[in-house]
């Protein structure tokens, strides 16, 4: 399989609670995600994107509040880094990953996180391009910030773990890559 | 010791989701009169129309940010006086001190708790009943 882009590659990790904004062409950003969620935002017509990766609180009553409002916060940032970096709030997009329930029997912490950030863009008025969210298999997701694009591997473990939980927007190529673009 | 009701406040962010949580600590707190604006000049032309007492509002706006619009209000005699507590992120260091020169009350750093925030507004009005 070839790379579709020229420039040398610089491949960037984002670890949970930390967030990394790019205009640059070479710069690509990957994470690996359980119940975590990352939100990767683009501005088409400034170039620059960004991603993040979170997680929120368990999804009882009380603690719903504090996961509403770190999630605000891991959101704030990375917008706020956006628009420093020369984007309009108007004008950015979204595609977002994650969320997976890792074990059977705790409380379904991705869930709620996946449940978070459908409503934080819905309510902020930030289209959602592309989802990637629950399932019971952890992923490992690239985006390239620059051009928006994004792709997608189910990680979890053997063949009968990524039948469980195929990605729901499109399918999957046969090298199970999903293009999101 | 002021009553929570009695203290009208405005809620500045351009983040809906940012103020709505703002507004639900606040109600829980006791707060009844509480406004909300999305950006520094939207809070200007509400508070024209009527001050508050209590300004929340956070940094990183478009239009008019945070800095701006509190010297908007300093330097507005109707709303010269009025209690204004500034939202930051936590590597805002330098904000906070320029904040301070242009006459904040206090500042509270996201993401924070009811308790926080409570703590801070007593601070500025002292115990709230």
């Amino acid at each position: 399989m070839t790379n579709s882009t020229t420039a040398p590659q610089k491949k960037i990790h984002v670890i949970q609670g930390e967030h990394y904004i790019s205009g640059e062409d070479e710069v690509m950003l990957s994470t690996v995600l359980g119940s975590c969620v990352a939100a990767c935002l683009h501005d088409p017509k400034a170039k620059v994107g960004g991603m993040n990766h979170f997680l929120l609180a368990e999804s009882d009553n009380h603690a719903d509040a504090d996961a509403v409002r770190y999630g605000a916060y891991a959101m704030e940032v990375l917008i706020n880094g956006l628009l420093k970096k020369g984007a309009d709030r108007k004008r950015l997009q979204a595609k977002v990953f994650g969320g997976a329930r890792m074990f059977d029997g705790l409380s379904d912490v991705g869930g709620g996180n996946a449940r978070f950030i459908r409503k934080f863009l819905a309510d902020e008025g930030i289209p959602l391009l592309s989802e990637s969210l629950g399932g019971t298999a952890a992923r490992r997701v690239e985006f390239w910030p620059s051009s928006g694009r994004a792709r997608l591997r189910f990680t979890g473990g053997s063949d009968v773990e990524e039948r469980r939980a195929p990605p729901r927007p499109v399918k999957p190529a046969d090298d199970g890559n999903v293009e999101l673009f | 010791m002021p009553a929570a009701s009695t203290i009208s406040v405005l809620v500045v962010d351009d983040q809906l989701t940012m103020r709505s949580l703002i507004r639900n600590g606040l109600q829980q707190l006791g707060f009844t009169d509480i406004r909300e604006a999305s950006d520094g000049e939207e809070a200007l032309r509400v508070l024209v129309q009527r001050p508050v007492r209590l300004v929340l509002s956070d940094y990183n706006m478009p239009k008019l940010d945070g800095l701006n619009l509190l010297r908007a209000i300093r330097s507005h005699p109707p709303t010269k006086g009025l209690a204004f507590i500034m939202l930051t992120g936590r590597a805002d260091s330098e904000l906070v001190q320029r904040a301070a020169q242009y006459g904040v009350n206090n500042y509270l750093v996201k993401p924070f708790t009811v308790a926080i925030l409570r703590q801070k507004i007593e601070q500025v009005f002292g115990a709230l009943t």
